[in-house]
């Protein structure tokens, strides 16, 4: 219920502001973001499996933000920005869809 | 390795994690309050994500209008450029008519002027470099009109192509034309039909519909000519197939613009001619 209401907080919040990404972050959020819904989903399919873990969460959430991030920063350090983007993203897909399958089964038993 | 990591999808903290604090609720008095704490936690890590999300979908919507931005300056320079190369082909044009001018007069002040005067303008007139009058025909093309054509056509091919302008002019020269322009650019020896991009140039100056090829030559054969001819048939299937609209109308007094031919640096006369 919280953790609902601090999301919609931050859109809220996020629209009011309308912040503007500052130039030397700019490649990094959207791989953020999608390491962010990573965490996300693998916190849901705990939940539902009944061992989610706050602690775990908050970790794994912000080392996956930070890893992503640095990943990709090492990879434009090394020229293959893109390309290290891309596995980055396909890899976290990947874990996404795979969570979001089990979440899907043990909800909708199918 | 796609295998493994579907598998392991879950975070194997999240089970190690369960598995210890079973095993520490039991002398833990005060997890209850530890509990809220996390809560919060995950509550504002959270709100950190809506937050980033907000700031990346935005920042994606202000890349749009930047690309627009740049588009229009560069629709800006296009016709700026234009614009000036209009300016000075008409200059050139006037520099031109001077130059001719004096030319003739001082070639008729000459003695045997007169024949070479005749002589310029019979090439001219063949070159293109001199304005003509005359009788002959006018073709207009233009694209298909909206929704003439069945949705399973090729829509790109509803368009009149620089193929089909090649094509119409070619048939114009068959039928015994002699001097054809395309939508006011007069053909020389040096113009070229051509696309770039979704446009189609003519002595490199983009034209815009309707294409309209005026042609001066024999008023009483030519029309019938070029409708008879390869142009003229294959022209009427692209109408037939594609929707493209083509007239061809008889007219008794065209006005042909003359060319400008740019200087010519390396061709060079035959000594022995």
């Amino acid at each position: 219920m919280i953790a609902a209401l601090g999301l919609l907080v931050g859109i809220v919040v996020g629209v009011l502001v309308q912040p503007s990404v500052p130039e030397s972050l700019q490649p990094y959020l959207p791989i953020a973001v999608v390491a962010a819904l990573d965490a996300v989903f693998g916190a849901l399919r705990a939940i539902l499996d009944g061992v989610f873990s706050d602690r775990v969460f908050v970790v794994s959430f912000v080392s996956n933000v930070l890893v992503a991030a640095l990943i990709v920063f090492l990879g434009d350090q090394l020229g293959v920005g893109a390309q290290l983007s891309t596995g980055v993203i396909v890899v976290l897909t990947v874990r996404i869809f795979a969570n979001a399958a089990a979440i899907r089964r043990r909800l909708f038993k199918a | 390795m796609l295998d493994q990591l579907i598998r392991d999808a879950l975070d194997s903290g999240y089970a190690e994690a369960a598995a210890r604090a079973q095993a520490e609720q039991v002398r833990r008095p005060d997890w209850k309050r530890r509990r809220w704490g996390g809560l919060w936690a995950v509550a504002l890590v959270l709100a950190v994500l809506g937050f980033e999300v907000v700031a990346v979908v935005i920042e994606q919507r202000q890349d749009e209008p930047a690309a627009a931005a740049a588009r229009s300056a560069l629709v800006e320079r296009i016709a700026d450029a234009t614009s000036t190369y209009d300016e000075l082909h008409a200059e050139l044009s006037q520099l031109r008519a001077e130059v001719e001018a004096i030319r003739t007069s001082v070639l008729e002040a000459a003695g045997t002027g007169q024949t070479l005067v005749d002589q310029l303008a019979a090439l001219g007139v063949a070159t293109g470099t001199v304005a003509v009058t005359g009788p002959g025909v006018e073709v207009v093309l233009d694209d298909a009109a909206e929704g003439d054509v069945p949705d399973d056509i090729d829509q790109e091919l509803t368009r009149v192509l620089d193929r089909d302008l090649q094509l119409t002019v070619n048939g114009l020269w068959a039928a015994g034309a002699e001097a054809v322009a395309v939508n006011g650019q007069r053909l020389t020896s040096l113009s070229a039909i051509r696309s770039a991009g979704d446009a189609i140039l003519v002595n490199y100056r983009p034209l815009t519909r309707p294409y309209i090829i005026e042609a001066i030559g024999n008023p009483s054969t030519m029309s019938v000519d070029f409708a008879d001819g390869e142009a003229g048939r294959t022209l009427r299937t692209l109408q037939q197939t594609y929707g493209i609209r083509f007239e061809v109308e008889d007219v008794e007094d065209l006005e042909l613009a003359a060319a400008v031919v740019g200087q010519l640096d390396y061709v060079d006369l035959e000594d022995d001619s």
